[in-house]
């Protein structure tokens, strides 16, 4: 059997990949700190769709403080009895929370060997898992890098039934400002990886 | 692989490259954003977002990642 090559590193490609999930997660999981704002001030766009709706998100930083992005973060995902947005994909798919898609996620992640950390409260369908795992299977972070083939099934099945929704309703919902333009990197980052992986 | 193959590769990593991922100088920014001192958000990102590797699948990670 020839074995399999395991020095080639991450293709560009991949990292961009890789760091759009990485910045997404990062920003749903909790507001960003003054930092990670002025970091994102920095961000210039193109004028292809990403382009622009990673400038919108540079000029929303631009008007917002880190005390209004935590209020603005909690509304959204946390609220007085439930944010604005539910961002577990088996709401989205069945209407109510711990449903059969959390199940056949937790058959899938058993199955490729990965688990989620003790003590965390939110289920594994929640987004930020999801685009936690895909970032993790692009770079490695699961011992080697997932092959293509199993990032594309796994994303097929995972994600794309619903979280371009999720980020759709997120880029209207009515107390978002910073993100909205969140909402719109995430779902042009959906179609995006949708349309390549149709391509394999 | 095959020809077709490597043809449909390189038609996604173009794609993804361009007009997909690349955003112009975006792109290079979003790289910035999250290649350096961002490793901070994606730690906090890993607390809450929960998950871990199961220890008998792939034992093998840099533990310094969690």
């Amino acid at each position: 059997m020839v074995p399999m090559v395991k020095a080639v590193p991450v293709a560009e490609e991949d990292l961009l990949r890789a760091r759009f999930y990485g910045l997404l997660a990062a920003l749903l999981a909790s507001p960003p700190d003054t930092e990670m704002l002025s970091r994102l001030r920095q961000l210039e766009g193109d004028d292809s769709p990403m382009g622009e709706a990673l400038t919108r998100l540079s000029q929303a930083a631009a008007d917002a403080s880190h005390e209004q992005v935590v209020e603005e973060w909690n509304a959204l995902f946390i609220g007085v009895t439930r944010g604005e947005v539910l961002p577990y994909a088996s709401y989205y798919l069945t209407g109510f929370l711990n449903e059969k898609p959390l199940a056949v996620l937790r058959e899938d992640m058993a199955q490729l060997g990965i688990a989620r950390r003790e003590g965390v409260p939110e289920s594994e369908d929640h987004i930020v898992s999801l685009l936690e795992m895909m970032r993790g299977m692009i770079e490695g972070s699961f011992g080697e890098p997932f092959d293509l083939g199993c990032q594309k099934t796994f994303f097929e099945k995972h994600l794309k039934p619903w979280a371009g929704r999720f980020f759709a309703d997120l880029e209207t919902a009515g107390e978002a400002k910073l993100y909205r333009p969140v909402g719109a990197v995430g779902r042009l980052l959906m179609q995006i990886e949708g349309e390549a992986f149709e391509m394999m | 692989m095959n020809k077709d193959n490597e043809a449909k590769v390189m038609d996604r990593r173009a794609f993804l490259r361009g007009i997909g991922l690349g955003a112009g100088t975006a792109g290079a920014a979003a790289v910035a954003l999250s290649a350096g001192p961002a490793a901070a958000a994606q730690a906090d990102t890993r607390e809450s977002s929960g998950y871990r590797e199961t220890d008998h699948v792939r034992a093998v990670y840099a533990a310094a990642r969690f």
